[in-house]
């Protein structure tokens, strides 16, 4: 937290404390102007020292909100300055993260730290500047005049203040436990609801209904126990709190009594001494909330620290070799191993192949083969463990990341469109592509009828996710957004298994003439669709289990042979 | 059902997904469109626990009660001590040089004792008040939430159809959870303010006039703070929600895009949208605190000064010998809580409307019409040589008559027969699948169950008959034994449910797990592979065992070995039954009996392969598009 908190201004800390120290002096000083009037003004009868101290009492008022001004300013703008730091400086680090961060620490964990981690610290900055350093200086100041109005009442506070201690420590003792089931027992709850949604036909298919609705009632009847639970601790917190601080005050009042009949206390600072005692014990139990809220911030910033102290492992090369202006249009796999961070085996071993323009590589094998790994090491998504990738001869980890990218058309397994319109989204690897580039695309991805059906065409807006679109169109408009950039080296990952067969081979129709000056890696599932590959590698388990044309697979290679008749009937086959 | 889904667009009325967090509280109020109903209504769900209801409040007026008498009392004491100082004072100016200070204990004495059992009371009365109210609120919505859960068994197919999960949720989550939170709070919060407001008013009343009004001429002061500051600030809090959700929604997308951010060299373009979000966020946000944050200190001041002026005001008073010293020692106690309940009702102001918004939400889901069971008036026809007829069936998603996409379709089918239904992606094949387990009603004609009208069954009847097998392999968070279990509970003994497994191949790949079959899915069952997922809802409808199977073939991808199991258990399944298969594969449109083409969500032509592929249509050109190329290898 500390290590965060480096990045506020040491001068606006400071200068929040100062306005917090005239307020809280001032807020103070109000009991001790009371205990004034009574002493001097009204004990003496005199009516003008009573004015006098009242317009004094007014001005040390003015000081205090012009000082509680000053805080909350400071305050204010310093934690939300803070904020806006960290979401900058992890947004900035984590777009430069390699895919390796990305499943170490996982998508949506990064999005919380970039979101909720860092509102909570945020608002823990936020009630620090403000709340916190106000209970300490409160608590010093208030013990302080208590202590020199009358020293003797001050013996109280041994008593008072641990058996304040001791309650609220019990109340966190029964109540943090209770606090997080009845976390555990909420998600517990939405997820029993949110399974009822989402499995309807299958829960009606099977009249489950009543099965459900008592797993509902379950669940529901166990979260409302523990809040129940929960709740009735916290009704004695307000209670015995405030009837420890007025059980102070009786102590007090019987006690200062004897004192003011022994004569060595004033009623005004009786009186006053009171006021003190308020304040102590408040000041106190804001105090405690520390112990509440630190915590929370503590988790939320190592969260943040651990992903601002990751290092990409993926980094342009000091001396980036320069591109020839001639292209050779190849692509060279040469004895590629590769193994994902921390695993035991290798993902990919021995990769070896070589495609030059024009050729279309199929990669076909089963889930966890290793298809896609390999796709991902074209753009150096990740680093092979050994071996080299080289496009147009050179090792693409000698080039810079941004030129290696340039080249290469890359189209995931899981379309990606963002919020903005459809021309938007197209012009993605090409930001000054005309309509005319846009169309041409689209005709090739067989989305030219669907997009132009819709009637503000390339204007259409696509909602977050591309949630306006079938999963289907999707992966067309990604691969169109591929195609707009025209890169030397298109790789497609598994990007036609959404599609329907006959779009499938439409658009591979499509597609050929107009990469003949680029060379196509394509990852597919379906034997349909890597029948006209060029070459095909076949993958069992991280390993090449064969590679050739389709014939030559289909005659000799016995990995290929189970794919064909896991897909298609003997007699189909025949 | 994805197709149906993505022409309906019901935006969610909260903006908070469930889980999505952020300073609720201070949200500006949403407004409910009828308030009072909503209010009568929602007690009404309380009226069942009145007496407790009624219990608390007293409770709570009481406790307030005794809270507000303290200060007077223990006054008194002051005074008594201050009558026994002054007249030691008065004593010794007259020249007794050391007149005792002679105080009378023994009625302070009394007096704290007096003020001990009002603390006492006070504390004793609010605990329980709290006790009851917590219990009364809790069960309360615990009522609420099965009231909803039910009413979730008994809408149509229909609404799921036309609403978001992530709305339905929010309303069963977030308006829950809100009204939950109002209940045990701001109801009873909202009687202690009033009393305590009248109270204390009454007590300063009872002590000086005077005083009355210097403490009450803060009130407008309050009622400025009240009404000109809060309202800005929650307008200003609404916008840095707002920005700080667009902003998350950026973070969000670019992350989960990262691999194509980066393909396309997009990182620095990002980052320089982000940064512009980000300060506009800043510049929001920071007023949004700054203003709210001043509020507090505001009313402090306008505490304070109301203060002074009783204390300048008193100090005189008791000067002049019109008050007593203890008088305005607890008047001074009054006055600091006066602002205090004026405070909380502007605040519980806000949290009411956005209870009561909350509640007619979730009451406009307890409002939806249900399923209803309309008597077909078809006879029966007895001893039906067909197991599943379709006879001059019209429907239409629309309402009734409204946009039909099948006006009129026939189709018989005998016991053991299986009938494809292919078409393209899009096409409508759940339709037919909607109407064969009444998910939906016909709008015209009828379907039959051997022989009889299924609308003239009760569901759960028609469903007995009825086993399905789909793409969407939905589990829920148990153990691989009770997700089986699912599919028949009545007959599941132990053997059986081993049967359906061994049947479906599911036992093989359960046995090398850690815990066999009390294996606990995951949420979303991820510990297992989408394949074994597939043989699990297989072998659910093993031990289902029904007459009729509707099967939709996977035509996502699962690696090899285990789509070949897949298709083995399936076949297995198959025997004997009659079936509807939703078609991917050459063989099973080969093997059917008959064939039900679908396009645009309609029916375009039935038969058996031959005669389609004779009629040259639809089929013909769609067959040969995407079946001939297996073929072709």
């Amino acid at each position: 937290m500390m290590k965060l908190a480096k990045r506020m201004s040491l001068w606006v800390v400071l200068g929040a404390v100062f306005f917090m120290i005239i307020q809280v002096i001032s807020d103070l000083y109000l009991p001790t102007l009371t205990a004034d009037i009574i002493n001097n003004g009204v004990a003496k009868g005199d009516t003008d020292y009573i004015w006098q101290v009242g317009f004094k009492m007014l001005g040390f008022s003015l000081i205090s909100i012009a000082a509680a001004t000053g805080n909350v300013l400071l305050a204010s703008r310093e934690s939300q300055k803070l904020g806006k730091t960290l979401r900058s400086d992890i947004y900035k680090k984590v777009s430069n993260f390699s895919n390796d961060e990305f499943d170490q620490v996982g998508t949506a964990s990064l999005i919380t730290r970039t979101t909720n981690d860092v509102v909570q610290i945020q608002n823990v900055v936020m009630m620090f500047l403000r709340m916190m350093i106000m209970a300490p200086i409160m608590l010093i100041g208030a013990s302080f005049l208590a202590y020199s109005k009358d020293a003797q009442l001050t013996k109280i506070f041994i008593i008072v203040l641990p058996v304040l201690a001791i309650f609220i420590g019990l109340v966190m003792v029964f109540a943090v436990p209770l606090f997080k089931s009845i976390q555990k027992k909420t998600d517990k709850l939405n997820l029993v609801f949110r399974e009822g949604l989402t499995g309807i036909r299958v829960i009606r298919a099977f009249n489950r209904s009543n099965y459900e609705a008592d797993r509902f009632k379950e669940a529901n009847q166990d979260y409302t126990n523990t809040a129940i639970k929960v709740n009735t601790i916290m009704s004695f917190m307000l209670p015995v709190m405030t009837f420890i601080m007025s059980a102070t005050n009786i102590a007090i009042i019987w006690n200062g009594g004897h004192y003011i009949a022994d004569g060595t206390l004033e009623v005004g600072n009786l009186i006053s001494f009171m006021t003190y005692a308020m304040q102590i014990l408040m000041s106190f139990m804001m105090l405690s909330m520390v112990f509440v809220f630190v915590p929370r911030g503590q988790a939320s910033a190592a969260r943040i620290n651990e992903v601002l102290d990751m290092e990409s492992k993926i980094n342009d090369p000091k001396t980036p070799a320069q591109l020839p202006t001639t292209k050779q249009g190849t692509l060279d796999f040469n004895h590629v191993d590769f193994r994902y961070q921390g695993a035991e085996n290798l993902a990919l071993k021995e990769i070896d192949f070589h495609a030059k323009n024009g050729q279309v590589v199929a990669i076909i094998g089963g889930t966890g083969s290793g298809k896609s790994s390999l796709s991902n090491l074209i753009p150096r998504f990740y680093d092979v463990e050994s071996g080299e990738i080289k496009i147009d001869g050179i090792d693409i980890r000698e080039m810079k990341q941004h030129d290696l990218r340039n080249r290469v058309g890359f189209v995931p397994q899981k379309a990606v469109l963002f919020t903005g319109s459809i021309r938007d989204n197209l012009q993605y690897g090409k930001k000054d592509a005309t309509d005319e580039e846009i169309w041409k695309a689209l005709e090739i991805a067989q989305s030219k009828d669907f997009v132009s059906e819709l009637p503000d065409g390339l204007d259409t807006f696509v909602e977050q996710g591309g949630g306006n679109f079938s999963g289907g169109q999707k992966q067309r408009l990604a691969i169109a957004r591929a195609l707009v950039k025209q890169p030397d080296v298109y790789v497609f990952d598994d990007s036609f298994s959404a599609l329907d067969f006959k779009t499938d081979a439409a658009l591979r129709k499509a597609l050929k003439p107009e990469i003949k000056e680029a060379i196509v890696v394509l990852v597919a599932q379906r034997i349909s669709t890597v029948v006209d590959a060029d070459i095909i590698i076949v993958l069992d388990e991280g390993q090449v289990a064969g590679i050739g044309t389709h014939q030559e697979l289909k005659e000799t290679n016995v990995t290929y042979q189970e794919i064909i008749s896991s897909q298609l009937r003997e007699e189909e086959i025949a | 059902m994805s197709e149906t889904k993505n022409n309906v667009k019901t935006a969610p009325k909260t903006g908070k997904g469930p889980g999505g967090g952020g300073p609720g509280a201070r949200m500006p109020a949403e407004k409910a469109k009828n308030f009072w109903p909503t209010v009568k209504r929602l007690l009404k769900y309380m009226s069942g626990r009145s007496i407790a209801i009624l219990v608390v409040f007293v409770l709570a007026i009481a406790a307030t009660v005794f809270q507000i008498q303290s200060p007077k009392v223990l006054g008194e004491a002051t005074t008594k001590i201050f009558e026994g100082f002054a007249t030691a004072m008065k004593l010794r100016m007259s020249g007794v040089a050391d007149a005792p200070i002679t105080i009378d204990f023994d009625a302070v004495k009394t007096i704290l004792f007096t003020v001990a059992l009002l603390y006492i009371g006070s504390a004793i009365f609010s605990f329980l008040q709290q006790f009851i109210m917590t219990r009364v609120s809790q069960r309360t919505v615990f009522d609420l939430r099965r009231d909803l859960k039910d009413k979730m068994n008994k809408v149509p197919m229909k609404y799921y159809d036309t609403h978001t999960n992530g709305d339905i949720l929010s309303r069963a989550v977030n308006d829950m959870d809100n009204i939950a939170n109002t209940l045990q709070q701001s109801l009873t919060q909202m009687v202690t303010s009033l009393v305590m407001f009248f109270g204390v008013l009454y007590m300063m009343l009872t002590i000086s006039g005077k005083l009355t009004l210097v403490a009450l001429a803060t009130v407008p002061l309050s009622l400025i703070v009240v009404g000109i500051v809060a309202p800005k600030s929650q307008k200003l809090f609404a916008s840095q929600q707002k920005t700080l959700g667009l902003l998350n929604n950026q973070v969000e997308e670019t992350y989960s895009g990262h691999v194509v951010v980066k393909a396309f060299n997009r990182e620095q373009a990002s980052i320089d949208v982000f940064e512009k979000e980000n300060e506009k966020l800043l510049n929001v946000s920071w007023k949004a605190q700054f203003i709210s944050g001043l509020i507090m200190p505001l009313m402090n001041f306008i505490k304070n000064v109301g203060y002074v002026f009783v204390a300048v005001l008193g100090g005189v008073a008791v000067a002049n010998g019109t008050m007593t010293i203890g008088n305005v020692q607890a008047f001074l106690q009054y006055t600091s809580q006066f602002s205090q309940p004026i405070t909380q009702l502007a605040n519980l102001m806000n949290t009411i409307q956005s209870t009561v918004a909350s509640a007619e939400r979730v009451f406009e889901v307890l409002d939806e019409a249900e399923m209803n069971d309309e008597p077909s008036n078809i006879p029966a026809v007895l001893n039906s040589p067909s197991k599943v007829s379709f006879e001059h069936v019209q429907f239409g998603y629309g309402d009734r008559g409204a946009d039909l996409l099948m006006t009129d379709f026939n189709l018989e089918v005998k016991k053991g027969q299986m009938v494809a239904i292919v078409g393209p992606t899009g096409a409508g094949k759940t339709t037919l699948i909607n109407l064969l387990m009444r998910f939906y009603d016909v709008s015209g004609g009828s379907i039959k169950y051997e022989g009889v009208d299924t609308r003239d069954m009760t569901r759960e009847e028609l469903r007995q008959h009825f086993g399905m097998v789909l793409q969407d392999t939905w589990l829920f968070n148990g153990t691989i034994h009770d997700n089986i279990k699912y599919g028949n509970e009545t007959k599941a003994g132990e053997d059986h449910i081993l049967e359906a497994a061994t049947a479906a191949h599911v036992d093989d790949f359960v046995r090398k797990l850690p815990h066999g079959y009390d294996t606990v899915l995951n949420e979303d069952a991820s510990n297992i592979s989408q394949g074994q997922r597939q043989l699990l809802t297989i072998a659910r409808a093993f031990l289902a065992d029904p007459d009729v199977l509707i099967l939709d073939e996977a035509t996502s991808s699962v690696d090899t070995r285990t789509e070949i199991l897949i298709q083995k258990a399936m076949r297995k399944l198959l025997e004997g039954r009659t079936s509807f298969v939703v078609a991917h594969r050459l063989s099973t449109i080969r093997d059917a009996d008959n064939i039900i083409v679908m396009n645009h969500g309609s029916v375009v032509e039935t038969g058996t392969h031959d005669e389609l592929m004779a009629k040259n249509g639809f089929y013909a050109d769609l067959y040969n598009s995407q079946f001939s190329e297996e073929i072709a290898i």
